[in-house]
């Protein structure tokens, strides 16, 4: 498939691009989360396409696959309004606080933090400790 | 700015609505309550009439509870029997189990998903005290411990009824039936025995340790007299809690009942049958999303877990509640981008509708798995994109991507001019 992006043309496959999206979509959806991080490598490494032309696209792309799991998991009964309507407006509120610190601080810092907090988390879910 | 003041009163309306709505099911239910006690208590009270030797007495020494506390059960016995000590919730809850242990005589793996609306939101049964080593040693089964197996090594099989009772309903799963994301086809309702043997299984699904459904503290006297001091533990169901104390099947109590109270900042989460701080959550949430924003992946992948450890409740309900709070971000960010032309709608579109049919089977899949198993592969999932965040901040990502970003900013700069000029135009 090819994609015109600000009077570029990028040849894609497609094909790998909507298995890897069913993949993440499968597994995101089942354990509540976005997968973000997974789908722009996917896109990046996976679709050889550059960061600029992925950033946006793949934001829209796992907005489907939030809405329909949303979707999904209030039909199927997992949706619990109290404990939404106590999350969402915290979520709404780190969203305008967020980007008032990135500007003062090295992201690659907080992605060593992150890597060392991930580690301990997964660990931990893994029961090794 | 003005975006900031117009989300925080959509935030500060929620939960307004919020606070209206749980004070006004609270209402509600209390209405209804008396009625029904009163109807279980005239039955039990014909049978005491009947033949009165072989009768229980009970009486509780407090009526209401704030958010957990020690009631003290006493009463009389016909001598010489174990006297067993019933008490549960009148909220209710979901339990399901998905079945796919293979059966002992055929081998075959049944794949039979029992659901429940109907579980009492909490439910224990008390034991006499001489059984306290039963117990100590179901407990050592650790996870494995069948809670059918337990009743029957404690003798308090002929107690168990209340949750014996629950609306249970099957459905056939299979494979297909699971990636078009369908439950299944329902199966007929089960009869009272088999009813109480699955629900007994739905109790464990649900409660999971055998400390939170069995204890150990009735203690009888010779003469028949005995008494249970039984602890309710903080961050339960508010409302009804109904005390029975019976010898066997036949001879039960008059039902008791008392009020579990929680107050604001405690809010009972109907799904997921657990009260707790309305802080905790916002405080974890403010935290992680902050975090999640500066590290460039969304706060569930550490939101979800945590709150799965620090509190009790339903990986299902984690999931499902966790997903539509992102939906607003993804939102705003999806609008802010359009705004500069910066989404190929053609890429994001098609690949995004291969996404639709994934998210479609996931939450499906969610009420299969074990809180364990959703634990185990949520740990490698954080293991790989732990792995993904190392090779991210390796120099030679780091330069390709800063190469990247000055397009980037170039693009944006290009964009905002394009938009000043459509604007003057």
């Amino acid at each position: 498939m090819l994609v015109t992006f600000w009077g570029h043309e990028f040849k894609v496959n497609i094909v790998l691009g909507c298995i890897g999206g069913f993949l993440i979509a499968v597994i995101s959806s089942m354990f509540g989360f976005g997968g973000g991080p997974f789908m722009v490598p996917l896109l990046t490494v996976g679709l050889g396409l550059p960061m600029y032309v992925v950033v946006g696209s793949s934001l829209l792309a796992i907005f489907f696959n939030t809405l329909i799991g949303t979707a999904r998991h209030f039909q199927f009964g997992n949706f619990d309004l109290t404990f939404f309507l106590i999350m969402f407006p915290a979520a709404i509120l780190a969203g305008f606080i967020a980007p008032q610190i990135a500007k003062r601080i090295s992201p690659v810092a907080v992605k060593r933090v992150a890597v060392a907090g991930l580690a301990v988390l997964a660990l931990n879910l893994l029961g090794v400790f | 700015m003005k975006q900031f003041w117009g989300s925080m009163a959509i935030a500060l309306s929620a939960t307004l609505f919020m606070l209206y709505q749980s004070g006004a099911f609270a209402e509600k239910q209390g209405a209804a309550k008396p009625q029904t006690a009163a109807a279980e208590a005239a039955k039990p009270e014909e049978k005491k009439t009947g033949p009165s030797a072989d009768s229980i007495t009970a009486q509780i020494d407090k009526t209401s509870l704030s958010n957990g506390g020690t009631i003290t059960v006493t009463g009389t016995a016909p001598p010489g029997k174990p006297v067993f000590v019933e008490i549960w919730a009148d909220k209710k809850v979901r339990a399901s189990r998905f079945d796919s242990e293979p059966d002992k005589e055929t081998g075959k793996r049944p794949y039979i998903f029992y659901l429940s609306e109907d579980m009492p939101a909490y439910y224990k049964l008390f034991v006499p005290a001489e059984s306290k080593g039963a117990l100590e040693n179901i407990k050592k089964e650790g996870k494995s411990w069948s809670f059918s197996k337990a009743l029957k090594d404690l003798g308090a099989d002929v107690a168990y009824s209340v949750p014996a009772k629950v609306k249970i309903a099957r459905y056939q799963t299979t494979l297909t039936g699971s990636i078009i994301g369908s439950r299944g086809e329902l199966l007929p309702a089960m009869d009272e025995k088999e009813n109480k043997k699955r629900s007994m299984q739905l109790v464990k699904a649900r409660f999971r340790s055998a400390d939170k459904v069995l204890g150990a503290g009735v203690v009888v006297n010779p003469d028949g007299t005995y008494k249970a001091e039984i602890k309710i533990r903080e961050g339960l169901a508010p409302g009804k809690y109904n005390v029975v104390a019976s010898v066997d099947k036949k001879i039960k109590s008059r039902p008791l009942a008392f009020e579990n109270n929680i107050h604001f900042p405690l809010l009972y989460l109907e799904n997921a049958g657990t009260s707790l701080n309305l802080f905790g959550p916002l405080l974890l949430t403010l935290a992680i999303s902050i975090f999640g924003v500066l590290m460039g992946a969304g706060g569930g992948f550490i939101l979800n877990p945590l709150l799965l450890t620090i509190w009790p409740l339903p990986h299902t309900v984690v999931a499902g509640t966790v997903m539509p709070t992102v939906l607003f971000a993804q939102g705003s960010g999806i609008y802010n981008y359009s705004k500069i032309k910066f989404i190929s709608w053609k890429l994001g579109t098609v690949i995004g509708l291969s996404m639709v049919l994934g998210g479609f089977i996931g939450p499906k899949l969610t009420e299969l798995i074990t809180l364990d198993q959703f634990k185990f592969i949520f740990g490698w999932i954080l293991l790989v994109l732990a792995g993904l965040m190392v090779w991210q901040t390796t120099p030679g990502y780091l330069a390709k991507n800063k190469k990247e970003q000055a397009i980037l900013k170039e693009f944006q700069k290009r964009a905002a001019e394009e938009a000043a000029k459509k604007k003057q135009a």
